[in-house]
């Protein structure tokens, strides 16, 4: 069992959090705490990364969502990169791949993206 | 042993150590001074109870004096009533057995008729012969012991009493739960004519109300619709969104049993109510079953939810794809994908929500995923919608704590030998 972590950077077009470890239950609220504190203007563009992420749940699903209900209510854009591919299937699955902007990423966790 | 104060008549004016003076005082305190002030009672009775001698402390605590009591009462017509029964029938024959006794509890009647919680001792006194002559008695306070232990008796009682008050809240509490989720699910299929049903709800666990739900119910004289689906979450909140859903759903179908329709009323009536704060969703697979001749027309769509396995008579099992159906909930209007396909004899509709899917199998905790579903299912002998909902849930036992998710089954199937239920007829 790998705990949830999320670091927050900044990067010219917006914030990226990279997530990474378990995202259940158990963990979910954690992301959408660290996700709701973020601050974010009209027409920027808030990036998960998702690359270290080993598990996410429906619990993972809707902090997803919630996130993207925090970015679209200050205006500002979402998109995810580096999506693993059992979340890139519960995605497919529930036509989210629909509603997030995916990216497949840096290939790496720890390089910037988004920019 | 009764320890004894400085005496009243303590001589005064001698050069003696504190020391010194405590033990002169000690050795003038008269015997008899001893007696009738010592910090406990004492009295001594003849045989038959009659009080031949008493101290004066005990006369103070019973509140008399020495006139009235010595050769004119018993001991036991010092005690209460309880008192006097426990006297007789325990005190007495043991003292009488033993010919002494010790640390009895009794009560002792006051005049002005208190109750003087007290531990009593009795010694008999024989002559050379062995015959007894009297009883001599002492009587300690036990005021303060009694309150301690009437206190510890309270609290214990009160602890019982909240004891029972949590085990009658839990059985209301379950008692409730069982009639919510009751009412998510219905009690039993109703008979589709041409048709066989069959469901099965495996919950992981039976205090949590689960979020998974399903339905099939009667829209008209030739139809018949149903769904089934998972609501995000557990609890009671995750139970609040089914019922929402449940009743959304039914009511939907029968102003518009469309599938796409039904969807996208639920999508609105649920986002208008979760839209704030916490989000609240759900998945489904809504459809329309239409016997025609031998056959069923189904039509159905899907809001984000798993593709419908069809299982063909002949042994194939391919996934009914809707691609695109989003969540329902999360957006206020959202895209729905419909799909058709037609049953015929021996094939069976299975819809399932993802807790069969996503459970870990093996060692390594693998996905089970949907291409060992479709290769379950066709291995299967294509038997009936029951047959297929048994082996289903004969495999979720198989998964032990691999399925860690609730999962509900809803097998819709044309049967080979097609039967005529006496009460197929529909209204």
């Amino acid at each position: 069992m790998s705990p949830l972590t999320t670091t927050v950077r900044d990067t010219g077009t917006g914030p990226v959090l990279l997530v990474a470890g378990e995202l259940d239950y158990s963990t979910a609220a954690e992301l959408r705490r660290v996700v709701t504190g973020i601050d974010l203007g009209p027409g920027r563009l808030l990036v998960l990364d998702l690359g270290g992420l080993d598990f996410c749940d429906s619990s993972g699903i809707t902090a997803l969502i919630v996130a993207r209900n925090h970015a679209t209510a200050a205006r500002a854009d979402i998109a995810l990169v580096s999506v693993p591919g059992p979340v890139l299937r519960i995605l497919r699955v529930t036509g989210l791949d629909q509603v997030f902007r995916l990216e497949p990423g840096a290939g790496t966790r720890n390089r910037a993206v988004g920019d | 042993m009764c320890p004894i104060g400085p005496g009243p008549d303590r001589p005064e004016g001698e050069e003696a150590t504190s020391t010194d003076a405590a033990f002169t005082a000690l050795l003038e305190d008269s015997a008899e001074e001893l007696y009738e002030s010592a910090p406990c009672g004492y009295l001594s009775t003849l045989m038959d109870g009659t009080i031949a001698k008493i101290n004066t402390t005990l006369l103070t605590w019973l509140g008399r004096s020495r006139d009235e009591v010595v050769g004119r009462m018993r001991f036991m017509d010092l005690l209460t009533a309880g008192g006097r029964i426990y006297h007789d029938t325990h005190f007495a024959p043991l003292l009488n057995m033993q010919g002494s006794i010790s640390g009895i509890a009794l009560d002792l009647r006051t005049a002005d008729g208190g109750r003087l919680p007290a531990l009593v001792s009795s010694v008999t006194k024989t002559d050379s012969g062995g015959r007894p002559l009297l009883i001599r008695t002492t009587v300690f306070d036990a005021g303060a012991r009694r309150s301690y232990e009437q206190e510890l008796l309270r609290e214990r009682r009160v602890a019982e009493e909240a004891r029972r008050q949590v085990e009658e809240d839990r059985a209301r509490l379950q008692e409730a739960l069982a009639v919510l989720q009751s009412s998510l699910l219905p009690a039993a299929l109703p008979p589709v004519p041409g048709m066989e049903a069959a469901s099965h709800y495996h919950t992981t666990s039976p205090d949590r109300l689960g979020g998974d739900f399903y339905d099939l119910f009667p829209l008209d004289g030739t139809r018949w619709a149903f769904f089934l689906g998972d609501v995000c979450g557990k609890g009671p909140q995750a139970a609040a969104v089914t019922s929402l859903t449940r009743y959304t759903l039914r009511a939907a179908a029968l102003h518009d049993p469309d599938p796409v329709a039904a969807l996208t009323t639920l999508n609105t009536v649920l986002h208008e109510r979760y839209a704030m704060g916490d989000p609240r969703y759900c998945t489904t697979v809504f459809g329309v079953l239409e016997p025609v001749g031998d056959k069923v027309k189904v039509e159905l769509a899907s809001g984000g939810h798993p593709p419908a396995l069809v299982l063909r008579q002949d042994g194939r099992a391919d996934y009914l794809p809707t691609p695109g159906g989003l969540l329902v909930g999360i957006l206020p209007t959202a895209p729905f994908t419909s799909a058709r396909t037609v049953l015929a004899a021996g094939d069976t509709l299975l819809l399932y929500t993802d807790g069969l899917t996503e459970a870990r199998i093996g060692e390594k905790r693998e996905l089970f995923g949907d291409e060992a579903l479709r290769d379950f299912a066709k291995g299967l002998p294509h038997t009936g919608a029951q047959q297929v909902v048994t082996a289903l849930t004969g495999l979720l036992n198989s998964f032990g704590d691999g399925l860690d998710d609730d999962t509900a089954l809803l097998a819709l199937g044309v049967p080979t030998n097609r039967p005529h239920p006496a009460n197929g007829t529909p209204t």
